[in-house]
């Protein structure tokens, strides 16, 4: 019990938790335990990967792998630059992610507060199509797609990339979620009231109160963009990748040089890693958030 | 996490009657007909204006490329010499007469069996350890997501590298311990379960976190009052936690299996030389959509694959919904019936009565 | 909770990707021309060996830049073309393409440039006949410009060698596997006795010693005249049996093809012989190196190969119709193809040359390779290419090897199936996977 006495009550939920008998004590050596094993788990093939794409390839056949770096990360990271336009394939990947989340989650705040908030014939009957769409594997239409995209002369260029994904039938429905409790009638009512006009009310009310909710969205729909594989594994071509695809070429160029191909990993995973050591509690938050919104 | 659909409120304000007047009262000198009735068409239209770009792309890009891929399928449809005859349901019975598109739903259900039981298992484990009240909450919290910010080619290709069947760490690790090396790559189950090991790394700490989320919503107050009635840690667990979260489990298991039917890039970069090994041990029916498109160039029975694929999932994707909601429902009710009784029973009985109870 | 700095980054992010999104859309990835300058993309496969040759044309060539991808294996380079041929875009200026497909490109000829347009009539006598007639289509248009042939010897590994107790110098080792008049037969005989010797495997797995096989038949799978030849074909059975034989008597090592570990195959001595093609020694070459090998590791090259000539792949250079630089393009791929660089080519990745001069040129060169321990590569390849005659590639070829052979010997390399149920599997793959 006297490690509950001594809890600061700065945490989260003071209140309930300092009345707490035994459910709140501070966990033992196992609960530790156990964490330290899963951080292994989930850091360990990102260490490797390092090391070794830090060390000599032939390090690879050891039995037990090294444990720390080599010395020929930089060399590596040279041969990688070598092999595939890297930067032009992380400059696409943004370009791409970013106008995708852009247009997705404007879209979507603009449908779902539609859905959420005003009145207008099928707007039940409109939201069920919505939400029957959004189990349907748009993925599958690939083929027409890739027609379509030869048909306008896209292919090879990154809007072929961006504009299937421009609108999701998900962040509709998740947009359209989060608004309907969070923003109060009498709110419109009021924007209407002194004169806005529907645009106007949705720029001055909608828009703030959706906030976060954009902001969780746009994480979730960067992450879905910057990980796609397929499509633009189809549509572009070695010249003008993606992050992905660039990737991917390194496991079938020239020769397998497997410290090379990590090395690649690695290299493409900083630009996430960086942004995940910053705004890491928030992707949690937004997670967890979305969890119980979605 | 609920999928049910509430009608909106109908925001009063916009009624046209009420919005007619709005104006008025804001300038009343503008009284002019033109104005009103901008006004009117603004309520009537805006609305529709604010949906239409999302129907409209989505039509583009979503929908009509599906509606589109059953048009190729009914016909004699190349790559390179584009469309030929009209063939009506040849290219299905192609492709349901093909022992290949068999074996790549087989493979694509393993993997996807493979990947999602042993992942909610563990995600639910990982949930409740993080669930205890641990110090650095956001750090822990943090190590279990890292997995998820590596994209899928990245884990590709590490842990194709990693289950290397001659020269791979854990074969190397196996053999030093004396034991036999397991070839991942050219039989079945363990190119299987080296697939699904790349898709549970990255996936489960991300679904341990929606769970979380899930066990924080539990009134902290049953919890305690449970525990002050003697239920241990393992007991208030099993009868209090799994249960409430159910209904997140469930859509982990539904947003899984839309997206786990579709998996393409694991198997695609596991042996980069073949599309899903030499014998197809691990060829997904995506790869196989693939193949058929691309490699054998045969757009008919490819976009056949695709549809039926569609078909596949969206009728998993409903039963699952249906079960999902009359679970969630059923399992909502019981579980404030439950609690409630329990309240009561706190409150006006012994607490070694908890004992029998559950 | 705040999500004031990921809706500022949003912003921001948001703010620019409109702005490049403006340009991003309508600016192509490839090929773009300001000022003059002309950017000629080329794609290649394997181990071609180029890079020197590229820097040599831009500074001969001020205002062409050369970009370069090779892709790793035929296989998916052939998917690559297929693909960016269907998207109508995406093909480089200058694109190589393999023998074994050829027969697929040459059914959509017209969607490359007829070279003999660009001066190809001009310069065919260059090539050793066959080569210049396997690159013309039906309508008599030059598709593509040799570039080099695949004659094949034998690599092997000296150390190896001595260590099992048999002759390890190119002279004996020639000599031993029956030099002239060497067989496959005495080829697994004597992998039967290295086995036993050291209980190691002799090749590295079946698939390329397959490949040799059937390219070395006047007739492969394929008839001259177009039609299918597997079913009944004696040639095939028998050493379809030869070679089953030697895999069930542990003579692979059933390592994975193109990949060998990342060269640690070539390295730790898991296999003793090695079936090369010119073209296939930069890659047991780079392979070894990437398998943290060097020359010391002993692979040689010796003038003797099972069952006589033989002559596995070899590529053309071609320019698609799409290309909006074709006749910078033709210009590019016919210097490529000029006998000088196709000795430089040699050099950089043993691929025999397919012009006539250049293979004069390597006859008479001894110059020893160092890293095949000193062997007269040139020489001995231009030895190997007496007697090699093309073979008649059908529209489905490298489908039939890749999907076909190569996948069912991968399962008779693991036990999986043996000579008979891997045949039947064979034939019912071919008659799946082929339209005919």
């Amino acid at each position: 019990m006297s490690t509950l006495l001594t809890r600061t009550p700065r945490r989260a939920q003071p209140r309930r938790r300092s009345r707490a008998v035994g459910i709140d004590a501070r966990p033992g050596f196992l609960v530790y335990g156990l964490l330290t094993a899963i951080l292994l788990g989930s850091a360990y093939p990102l260490w490797w990967s390092f090391v070794m794409g830090s060390s000599e390839s032939s390090a690879r056949g050891d039995t037990w792998p090294p444990l720390l770096p080599g010395g020929r990360f930089w060399i590596n990271v040279g041969e990688v630059l070598d092999s595939v336009p890297f930067w032009l394939a992380l400059g696409n990947s943004l370009i791409i992610s970013s106008v995708i989340t852009v247009s997705v989650v404007f879209f979507s705040t603009l449908a779902g507060y539609s859905f959420a908030k005003l009145r207008f014939r099928g707007n039940t009957a409109l939201m069920v199509v919505l939400v029957a769409t959004m189990a349907i594997p748009t993925q599958l239409g690939i083929i027409p797609l890739f027609m379509l995209m030869r048909e306008w002369g896209w292919t090879g260029q990154i809007g072929a990339v961006v504009v299937p994904t421009l609108v999701t039938a998900f962040g509709v429905f998740f947009m359209r979620q989060y608004l309907v409790d969070v923003i109060p009638d009498e709110l419109i009512e009021a924007a209407r009231v002194d004169g806005a006009s529907m645009i106007g009310t949705f720029w001055h009310v909608a828009l703030p109160a959706a906030r976060p909710a954009m902001a969780i969205l746009a994480l979730f729909t960067f992450m879905t963009a910057w990980t796609d594989f397929l499509w633009p594994l189809l549509v572009l071509n070695s010249s003008n990748p993606t992050l992905q695809t660039a990737l991917s070429q390194l496991q079938s160029a020239r020769y397998v040089d497997y410290s090379v191909v990590l090395t690649g990993a690695i290299l493409s995973t900083i630009p996430l890693l960086v942004l995940f050591l910053i705004a890491g509690k928030q992707l949690i938050s937004g997670i967890m958030q979305g969890a119980v919104k979605g | 996490m609920s999928v049910t659909l509430s009608r909106p409120r109908r925001p009063r304000a916009t009624k046209p009657e009420t919005d007619a007047a709005a104006p008025d009262r804001a300038s009343p000198s503008a009284r002019s007909p033109l104005k009103q009735r901008l006004s009117r068409l603004d309520v009537k239209a805006s609305p529709y204006l604010y949906i239409a770009p999302f129907f409209v792309l989505f039509g583009l890009v979503g929908l009509f490329p599906l509606g589109y891929t059953f048009v190729v399928s009914l016909f004699d449809w190349r790559l390179l010499q584009g469309q030929g005859e009209f063939v009506g349901l040849d290219n299905f019975a192609a492709v349901l007469g093909d022992r290949f598109f068999w074996n790549s739903l087989f493979n694509t259900v393993s993997i996807f069996v493979l990947s999602s039981i042993p992942q909610l298992v563990a995600a639910v484990l990982i949930a409740a350890v993080l669930d205890q009240n641990i110090r650095g909450k956001t750090f822990w919290r943090m190590s279990v997501l890292l997995p998820y910010i590596v994209t899928p080619v990245a884990v590709s290709l590490i842990f194709t590298n990693m289950f290397n069947e001659q020269y791979g760490l854990i074969n190397n690790v196996l053999g030093a311990l004396g034991l036999d090396p397991v070839m991942w790559k050219t039989e079945q189950l363990p190119s299987h379960l080296a697939i699904a090991t790349m898709v549970n790394w990255r996936w489960t700490g991300y679904n341990a976190l929606i769970l979380l989320a899930a066990m924080q919503a539990v009134p902290r107050d049953i919890h305690e009052s449970a525990a002050l009635d003697g239920a241990g840690a393992v007991r208030r667990f099993f009868s209090m936690t799994v249960p409430s979260i159910r209904p997140t489990l469930i859509f982990v298991i539904i947003t899984s299996t839309i997206g786990g039917l579709q998996i393409f890039t694991e198997p695609r970069l596991f042996d980069p030389v073949t599309a899903g090994g030499s014998a197809r041990q691990f060829q997904t029916t995506v790869l196989y959509l693939w193949e058929m498109a691309f490699f054998r160039q045969n757009f008919g029975e490819a976009s056949a694959i695709a549809w039926l694929l569609f078909l596949i999932i969206v009728g998993l994707g409903a039963l699952n919904f249906f079960i999902a909601r009359r679970i969630s429902s059923a399992e909502s009710r019981r579980a404030t019936r439950r609690i409630r009784r329990r309240l009561a029973q706190l409150k006006g009985q012994p607490a070694d009565r908890m004992e029998d109870h559950s | 909770m705040t999500f004031s700095r990921t809706t500022a980054v949003a912003g921001i992010a948001s703010a620019a990707a409109i702005g490049l999104l403006l340009t991003g859309c309508t600016s192509a990835g490839n090929a773009s021309d300001d000022g003059g300058d002309t950017e000629l993309t080329v794609t290649t496969f394997g181990t071609f060996g180029y890079d020197d040759l590229y820097a040599q044309y831009e500074s001969d060539h001020p205002g062409v830049t050369i970009k370069a991808t090779n892709i790793d294996t035929g296989g998916n380079a052939r998917t690559d073309l297929f693909t960016k041929l269907a998207a109508g875009s995406g093909v480089s200026d200058v694109v190589a393409l393999e023998e074994g497909w050829l027969g697929s490109v040459m059914e959509v000829s017209d969607q490359f440039v007829d070279l003999n347009d660009f001066g190809g009539a001009d310069i065919a006598s260059r090539w050793v006949p066959w080569k210049l007639d396997q690159g013309t289509d039906a309508d008599g248009r030059l598709i593509g410009y040799g570039t080099d042939i695949g004659p094949q010897g034998l690599c092997y590994n000296a150390p190896l060698f001595e260590a099992a107790g048999l002759p390890s110098d190119r002279a004996s080792v020639a000599e031993l596997f029956g030099g002239d008049d060497a067989t496959w037969e005495e080829y697994f005989d004597l992998g039967r006795q290295y086995q036993a010797a050291t209980g190691k495997a002799w090749f590295d797995q079946p698939s390329f010693v397959w490949n040799s096989m059937v390219n070395q038949l006047p007739e492969g799978y394929y008839t001259s005249d177009g039609e299918l030849n597997i079913e009944g074909n004696a040639d095939l059975e028998e050493r379809w049996g030869w070679l089953t034989q030697g895999v069930a008597d542990g003579l692979s090592a059933q390592q994975a093809r193109w990949d060998w570990g990342g060269g640690k195959g070539f390295v730790d001595g898991s296999f003793a012989t090695f079936v090369c093609p010119g073209w296939m020694l930069g890659v047991l070459q780079g392979n070894t190196e990437s398998g943290g090998g060097s020359a010391a590791t002993g692979w040689d090259f010796a003038d003797v190969f099972p069952g006589g000539a033989s002559n596995w792949g070899g590529a053309f250079l071609a320019v698609p119709a799409t290309s909006e630089h074709q006749a910078q393009a033709a210009e590019l791929a016919a210097w490529l193809t000029e006998p000088a660089q196709q000795v430089a080519q040699f050099e950089a990745a043993g691929t025999f040359p397919s012009t006539t001069e250049a293979q004069e040129t390597l006859a008479a060169d001894a110059t020893p390779n160092e890293f095949f321990q000193g062997a007269p590569v040139g020489a001995i390849l231009a030895e190997r290419a007496q007697g090699v005659e093309a073979q008649f590639k059908g529209p489905n070829d490298s489908v039939i090897q890749e999907n076909v052979f190569q996948a069912v010997l991968d399962r008779v390399d693991t036990g999986e199936l043996n000579a008979e149920t891997g045949w039947a599997e064979a034939l019912k793959l071919t008659d799946e996977l082929v339209d005919q």
